[in-house]
């Protein structure tokens, strides 16, 4: 398969982002931040009135967009910024674009949107073609 | 206002060691949960998703979140916020692999801005390893630790 700099990448769509997954991400990463889990507590903190996504669940969002769209590479290098808060319930969608070509090397500009209000991750990564 | 120049140095913590003492194992049933949470089907060649290079580097460093956050004389329930995060693997990673991480606090800059006042920018590295030795991946995490006692 070939590609080329300016070409998009196909979207990965979160219909819904899941209250439920944050729990699960409590455990996974050791971190039982309330934000995560409790709406009472965000809107005590003034950050809302749903539940706050983890950060690296929008991380792993993007490297999903990734690895579809490369089904015979592995991610090799990625930078991600986090702009804002992705909420429970919230529809997200990742899109991409590659941005650089050079041999068996993918250079990926990519970014996290929400509905209404934009994008809320960015990132750029690199990905190796192993085949 | 308080220019910058007026309060005090942010804590001076660079070169703590984040080396952790425990053995991270990627379990084959926790990525399957983590790859349908996020809305994907765990990988059928033994890679476990790569997010693990966060999730792996966050559980096995030589400090908690909260740990992290006092040693940079911040408390945590005051909010830490993810500035961004960066990864350079050298090797996927695999579910039942075990893995050590290393590290260190590269940084701890205070700054302003007009959006969250006083804020001090910890910056920190940690490296994942195979158990004989071999470097995985290094990535680099940027937080923002807002100060609002000194806002």
């Amino acid at each position: 398969m070939s590609y080329a700099a300016g070409e998009a990448l196909p979207p990965f769509v979160i219909e819904s982002v899941s209250p439920d997954a944050m729990k699960q991400w409590a455990v996974f990463l050791a971190d039982p931040n309330p934000i995560h889990l409790n709406v009472e507590v965000v809107k005590a903190k003034g950050l809302g009135d749903r539940v706050i996504n983890q950060g690296p669940i929008n991380v792993a969002y993007m490297m999903n967009m990734l690895m579809a769209a490369f089904p015979d590479g592995r991610i090799e290098r990625m930078e991600s910024r986090f702009l804002d808060n992705v909420y429970g319930g919230e529809k997200a969608v990742v899109s991409g674009t590659v941005t650089a070509v050079d041999g068996d090397r993918i250079d990926c500009a990519v970014q996290l949107d929400v509905d209404g209000r934009g994008t809320v991750n960015s990132a750029t990564a690199t990905i190796e073609l192993t085949r | 206002m308080t220019e910058l120049a007026d309060l005090p140095p942010a804590p001076a913590v660079s070169g703590t060691t984040l080396d952790g003492t425990e053995i991270f194992t990627i379990s084959a049933v926790e990525n399957g949960a983590l790859c349908r949470s996020t809305g994907v089907e765990p990988a059928r060649d033994g890679t476990a998703h790569p997010i693990y290079y966060y999730i792996a580097t966050q559980v096995a460093m030589g400090q908690t979140v909260a740990g992290l956050c006092a040693v940079c004389e911040f408390d945590v329930d005051d909010g830490p916020m993810m500035g961004s995060s960066g990864v350079r693997f050298q090797a996927p990673l695999r579910t039942g692999g075990q893995y050590r991480v290393g590290g260190e606090i590269l940084s701890l800059e205070r700054k302003k801005s007009r959006k969250l006042g006083v804020m001090d920018v910890l910056t920190y590295r940690l490296r994942l390893s195979e158990l004989a030795g071999a470097v995985v991946l290094e990535t680099d995490n940027v937080w923002v630790l807002p100060r609002k006692e000194l806002a």
